[in-house]
């Protein structure tokens, strides 16, 4: 296989990704072991959008807020819709970092390091040092969460535990929005 | 985009993790040859772009190698352009066309006459016209081959990597989920031909 098309064909990789990511911090599992970096806590913050394809085209959805349940968004994904970017925040020490994360590329947007202490002026070389720092610590957290994920993706328990769990917690949070919605309605 | 100030957005990619032999040699030469040169106020160019100092936009002499920032060589992209708003050509455009007709008595003038008083007028503004600057910053890890470059637009990413490989004579490779899985795979002696056999999950299938 062409490694075009090899990138073609496993693009639903990173949409999966940022859907483990959020059914991990959503049911407490969001901390993962970074090994001599200590552990990491990520979690999904505030804004995410999803798509689906239907026979009228595609279909997008955002959903913002400040409610961490995001119940729109589970709904969305209920009706299968899938994410195709999402704000996320990572936490390693005392670090927090915050980004839109997309799904395709998992090309980086809206990226805040934690506050710098060098503010360039008088010494250029420490700021580019101190920012390098921070995006390299950044990037390499996601990349070794997205590689335990991808070993969970190719174990046996995936299609044996995990498909049928995330598929639950999806069902849940389809039902729990339009539970709310009715009583909203009422 | 600066990757040194403010709210970032970058693409990623990978190259060689070795450095080539007598890499470092002619790197100040190819440095200079594609360095930033501003756009001549008498020139009928519309873009220039090249290399600058990351932490000065408008220096690319590179005299002390300002780019070595072991273990990073770190650049920005500066391309600067020079657009006219498309209102302004139609106004003036339009005037011209007025000028002509009254001038040579016409009712109205052809097709091909339009476009060349447009192509006239357009010439005309764009000496006038100031060129916006913009800079996309780049941190090359030369330990790690990690590639970090500040802008996420396809058409800029696209040319920033040609330019990447006419000045440092290596092919990039952007990471997405498969050439990220690939790497860390490897890392962990499995194959990453592991991925071709994956299909999307199914997760609201009956189980």
């Amino acid at each position: 296989m062409q490694v075009l098309d090899r990138v073609r064909k496993t693009a639903f990789l990173g949409r999966e990704f940022l859907l483990w990511l959020w059914f991990m911090s959503d049911t407490g599992e969001g901390v993962f072991d970074l090994g001599e970096k200590g552990k990491a806590e990520i979690w999904l913050d505030g804004k995410i959008t999803l798509q689906s394809e239907t026979d009228r085209g595609l279909e997008t959805v955002t959903c913002a807020g400040e409610d961490v349940s995001m119940k729109e968004a589970r709904f969305a994904l209920a009706e299968e819709k899938e994410i195709r970017e999402a704000a996320i925040k990572l936490a390693v020490g005392d670090n927090e970092w915050s980004f839109v994360l997309d799904s395709a590329w998992m090309n980086f947007r809206s990226f805040k390091t934690p506050r710098v202490i060098n503010d360039g002026r008088e010494d250029p070389d420490g700021l580019f040092y101190e920012k390098a720092f921070l995006i390299e610590e950044a990037v390499s957290a996601v990349d070794q969460i997205y590689s335990a994920f991808l070993k969970r993706r190719l174990s046996p328990e995936w299609e044996s535990q995990d498909r049928a769990v995330i598929g639950r917690w999806i069902r849940e949070g389809g039902t729990g929005s339009a539970k709310q919605r009715q009583e909203t309605d009422i | 985009m600066g990757l040194m100030r403010g709210a970032a957005a970058f693409t990623r990619y990978m190259a060689e993790k070795k450095l080539p032999d007598g890499f470092m040699e002619g790197l100040s030469e190819n440095m200079a040859r594609y360095a930033f040169r501003d756009l001549d106020e008498q020139s009928m160019d519309e873009r220039s772009a090249g290399w600058v100092n990351i932490m000065d936009m408008f220096d690319s002499r590179f005299e002390g190698l300002e780019f070595l920032k072991e273990p990073y060589i770190a650049i920005s992209l500066r391309i600067d352009e020079r657009k006219i708003p498309s209102t302004a050509l139609r106004q003036y455009a339009k005037q011209a066309e007025e000028k002509i007709k009254e001038e040579e008595h016409l009712e109205f003038l052809s097709r091909n006459r339009r476009e060349d008083v447009r192509e006239a007028v357009r010439l005309r503004l764009l000496k006038r016209a100031i060129p916006v600057a913009r800079t996309y910053d780049m941190i090359w890890n030369t330990l790690t081959g990690l590639v970090i470059f500040g802008c996420v637009r396809p058409r800029i990413c696209d040319e920033f990597a040609h330019r990447f490989y006419l000045t440092f004579g290596m092919q990039l490779e952007a990471l997405c989920p498969y050439t990220l899985g690939e790497l860390h795979l490897g890392r962990d002696e499995a194959s990453p031909e592991l991925m071709d056999g994956l299909s999307p999950t199914r997760f609201l299938e009956d189980h």
